[in-house]
């Protein structure tokens, strides 16, 4: 099933349109990276989400729900964590929580256990009776963690939850999103592509008002994978004896070497490892490391995104 | 409704902790306390600070010197510092974004803006009565003698316009981001009455009535029912400003 479908979401702000026909699903029990440029619309997409921004024209269906502008009945089903959360400063952790839960209509007993279990989650359990005021930005983002779990949402959307921090903040928010992911699922917006690459198995890149790509992060790696090879030599001598063989003095592959390390592209599609493989063992050469160049995705997205 | 009872509470924290209350409660007493002191002391003042060259006679001191001071303090600085006080009750939830937090969270944007209505109403009317109380009672103890009619039906006039200034305040506050603005926009609905008030006739349905003919009323020189029309005028502008700030809070874009 899918938690959350999107289709042909348009929005405009003024003269600038935003959203060109935005489509996008969430699997369930998935953690989607949500990537975008700054301005790209992330921000936008997520607050039409929860109904705070009303859309020009498109559907938006949250756990089968459509989602309608001003009215929140689907948002019982989804857990926010804005970029900055804001709390109010005179009141601590427990408070605050208890007074989601009487929001959200949680019963007395629930909220307590639950609020407990959650700041012993995202490690606030001996601030909880401290106020909010002192607590630093990463404490703050972990307590908005802990208010937008608390009603065991069906969909947990974090928008930049980790971008104002530090990389110890930073590791933390990530391990609680990823304690949280049997639970439920989680929409995770950041342009800091290192954590997507850490937690999503969804990715989807927002760019020019639409996904300009999408699907696991295994598939796009796949899909975007060349035929390149790295071969790393013991010594300079091996590398440049590599670099100058006869065989591999073909228009269809290029090769770069770098000290050591030899690069090899592959353009024909008839030709694999199998035969940069053969050739070594024909010339006795033993690379110290042969491996197959993984894209990586900071280069897939510059890729889409210019 | 359970969304309403738990942001009142929310609210009335808030006051507390910010220590708005505790503001509020101190000035009305300090200007109950001193509203029949100054009454009493004022004419030995006066009479310490004149030479012998002139002779004035004052008057002695009655109870409705000490009301005059009530009224003036209450409907001059006392409204004016309950307004400033309560002109941040939407922006600063605005500036901060503490509220969408909320509202993602299924609580009505109608609930925010009867409890926070609710709380300042209820702060109004503890410190109003705080205030009386003291003046009341400071007042029969300096002025034994001194009979006043229709004390209590001035002070609930005074009450009124109270209310209806912080329905004005909070449509305000929907309609501007800032919390000027939002004073801005009940200092002009104050000026506006002010102005109106200037067409004798229309001086008995303008709710401004409420806090310009209170000495009038306990000395008896206006009658209780001149004001029968500006009573109800002020109830249904209250309601008409909060059902208005209702719509314009739901459409807002936060």
């Amino acid at each position: 099933m899918n938690v959350l479908e999107i289709n042909k979401l348009y929005k405009r702000f003024g003269d600038r349109e935003v959203l060109k026909g935005l489509d996008m699903i969430v699997p369930e029990h998935s953690i989607f990276g949500f990537i975008g440029k700054n301005g790209a619309g992330k921000t936008t997409t997520i607050k039409i989400i929860l109904g705070l921004l009303k859309q020009d024209s498109g559907t938006i269906t949250v756990c089968g729900e459509k989602v309608t502008y001003g009215d929140t009945k689907t948002n019982r089903y989804i857990g926010f964590l804005p970029d900055v959360p804001e709390f109010y400063g005179y009141m601590n952790p427990m408070e605050y929580l208890n007074l989601c839960g009487e929001i959200t209509g949680l019963p007395k007993n629930k909220i307590k256990s639950k609020s407990e279990e959650l700041l012993e989650l995202v490690g606030l359990k001996d601030e909880k009776k401290k106020k909010i005021r002192g607590f630093s930005r990463g404490m703050k983002q972990r307590l908005g963690i802990a208010q937008a779990l608390l009603n065991e949402p069906k969909l947990l959307i974090c928008d930049e939850p980790t971008s104002a921090l530090d990389p110890i903040g930073r590791k933390e928010i990530l391990d609680i999103l990823l304690a949280a992911k049997g639970k439920t699922t989680i929409i995770f917006s950041t342009h800091i592509l290192s954590d997507v690459e850490r937690i999503c198995d969804y990715i989807g890149v927002l760019h020019g008002g639409k996904l300009a790509l999408c699907g696991t992060l295994s598939e796009i790696k796949g899909d975007y994978r060349h035929n390149e090879f790295v071969l790393e030599f013991n010594s300079e001598k091996d590398a440049s004896i590599f670099e100058m063989l006869e065989e591999l003095k073909h228009p269809s592959i290029s090769i770069r070497r770098n000290g050591n390390t030899v690069k090899v592209l592959l353009t024909v599609h008839n030709m694999d490892g199998s035969f940069l493989l053969s050739v070594l063992s024909q010339k006795s050469l033993v690379p110290l490391k042969f491996a197959v160049e993984e894209p990586s995705l900071e280069s897939l997205f510059l890729e889409v995104v210019i | 409704m359970k969304g309403y009872l738990a942001f009142l509470k929310k609210e009335i924290l808030e006051y507390i902790r910010t220590y708005k209350l505790f503001i509020m409660l101190i000035i009305f007493a300090v200007f109950g306390i001193t509203n029949p002191l100054i009454a009493k002391l004022l004419p030995k003042i006066l009479e310490s600070l004149i030479t012998n060259d002139v002779i004035i006679k004052l008057p002695e001191p009655t109870a409705y010197d000490a009301w005059t001071q009530f009224f003036k303090n209450a409907t001059q600085m006392g409204l004016i510092v309950t307004m400033i006080l309560f002109s941040g009750v939407l922006s600063s939830e605005f500036s901060k974004g503490t509220l969408i937090n909320f509202l993602t969270k299924g609580l009505s944007r109608t609930a925010v803006i009867l409890s926070k209505y609710t709380s300042m109403a209820l702060i109004w009317t503890i410190s109003i009565v705080l205030c009386f109380g003291l003046t009341y009672g400071y007042t029969a103890y300096l002025f034994p003698e001194n009979e006043t009619s229709n004390l209590l039906f001035s002070v609930f006039c005074l009450w009124m316009f109270g209310l209806f200034l912080l329905a004005t305040l909070i449509f305000s506050a929907t309609l501007t981001k800032s919390s000027y603005g939002c004073l801005l926009i009940t200092g002009i609905v104050v000026v506006a009455c002010m102005i109106i008030d200037i067409i004798p006739t229309m001086h008995k349905y303008n709710p401004i009535s409420l806090v310009t003919d209170n000495m009038g009323l306990i000395m008896n020189s206006i009658e209780v029912s001149s004001l029968y029309s500006a009573i109800p005028i002020s109830i249904l502008l209250s309601i008409l400003f909060m059902l208005l700030s209702l719509v314009v809070f739901r459409k807002k874009q936060l």
